[in-house]
């Protein structure tokens, strides 16, 4: 019994290792796309158009700002600016660029409020989203 | 002998496509492969805006800032878009990049935008992407009540 069982042992290492890797590299990619894949808003939001424009990484935590004002940090709704700043207090750590999504017809005073919420904050790098459309690529 | 050989063959192929066996896996893994594949490229495309420098904290200074300023009231009515003044003379989005263009290098160092609470985003993107197109190093933005 003892001498078959170690035969046995000495074949076990011929188990194909491609399969575990196939899938090892899956969930690599999988996790990868879960992290930065878009997180749709709760509303939606017009972005105002321009040539002068730089190019900016998608990361999460983003500021959504539509016309009437409303307020969300990626899908997560923030109902004043004050819960808005404790947000990215918290999350200041993971934000490198904090990139603000305001709607063309929102007021221009209130995009100004939200980016000194964001200056409180402590997050000094801001940036205005701008339409995709008519992308050249410069 | 040889084109009966070849006759038998013939035979054995046309078998062959009446019962077609194709495999399906590989196929399957060739397209789950290209839908990760264009769903990593669209997400990682890069996405385009306007970047903005806040100040440093501390005391705004008292000096009076140097640069240019402009001025854009509120929208009036039906009207989208406020009226722009920049050293006291109307300007439109269509001839503010020729403006800016035509201001001294040393007062392009910076542009402050003094605008009303109620002007659109969009007015201020516009005007902003004209000065940075016409070589305005900062922007700044200040509110009138």
């Amino acid at each position: 019994m003892k001498l078959s069982k170690s035969k046995a042992g000495a074949k076990l290492p011929q188990v194909p290792m491609e399969p575990l890797v196939d899938c090892v590299f899956l969930l690599l990619i999988f996790f990868m796309i879960s992290n930065i894949l878009k997180i749709p808003p709760p509303f939606r939001v017009q972005l105002p158009e321009s040539k002068a424009r730089s190019e900016f990484q998608r990361k999460r935590y983003s500021v959504y700002i539509h016309e009437t004002g409303q307020i969300s940090i990626d899908d997560q709704r923030m109902a004043n600016l004050d819960e808005m700043m404790s947000y990215l207090l918290l999350k200041k750590k993971e934000i490198e660029v904090l990139i603000i999504r305001a709607d063309k017809n929102a007021e221009h005073g209130f995009v100004v409020d939200v980016m000194e919420k964001a200056k409180q904050a402590e997050i000094d790098n801001l940036a205005l989203a701008v339409s995709e459309d008519d992308y050249t690529g410069r | 002998m040889h084109a009966h050989t070849h006759e038998e063959e013939m035979v054995v192929e046309r078998s062959e496509r009446r019962a077609p066996n194709v495999d399906m896996t590989p196929m399957i893994d060739c397209v789950f492969l290209l839908i990760i594949f264009f769903m990593l490229a669209t997400t990682f495309a890069p996405l385009p805006g306007i970047r903005v420098k806040l100040p440093p904290p501390g005391q705004p200074s008292k000096e009076k800032p140097k640069g240019l300023i402009l001025r854009i009231s509120n929208p009036v009515g039906g009207d989208d878009s406020g009226v722009m003044i920049l050293n006291n003379e109307i300007v439109s989005l269509d001839n503010a990049f020729g403006v800016f263009m035509n201001t001294p290098a040393e007062e392009k160092e910076m542009l402050i935008i003094q605008s009303g609470r109620q002007v659109i985003h969009d007015q201020i993107v516009q005007v902003m992407d004209r000065a940075k197109r016409a070589g305005v190093a900062k922007i700044g933005f200040a509110m009138v009540q």
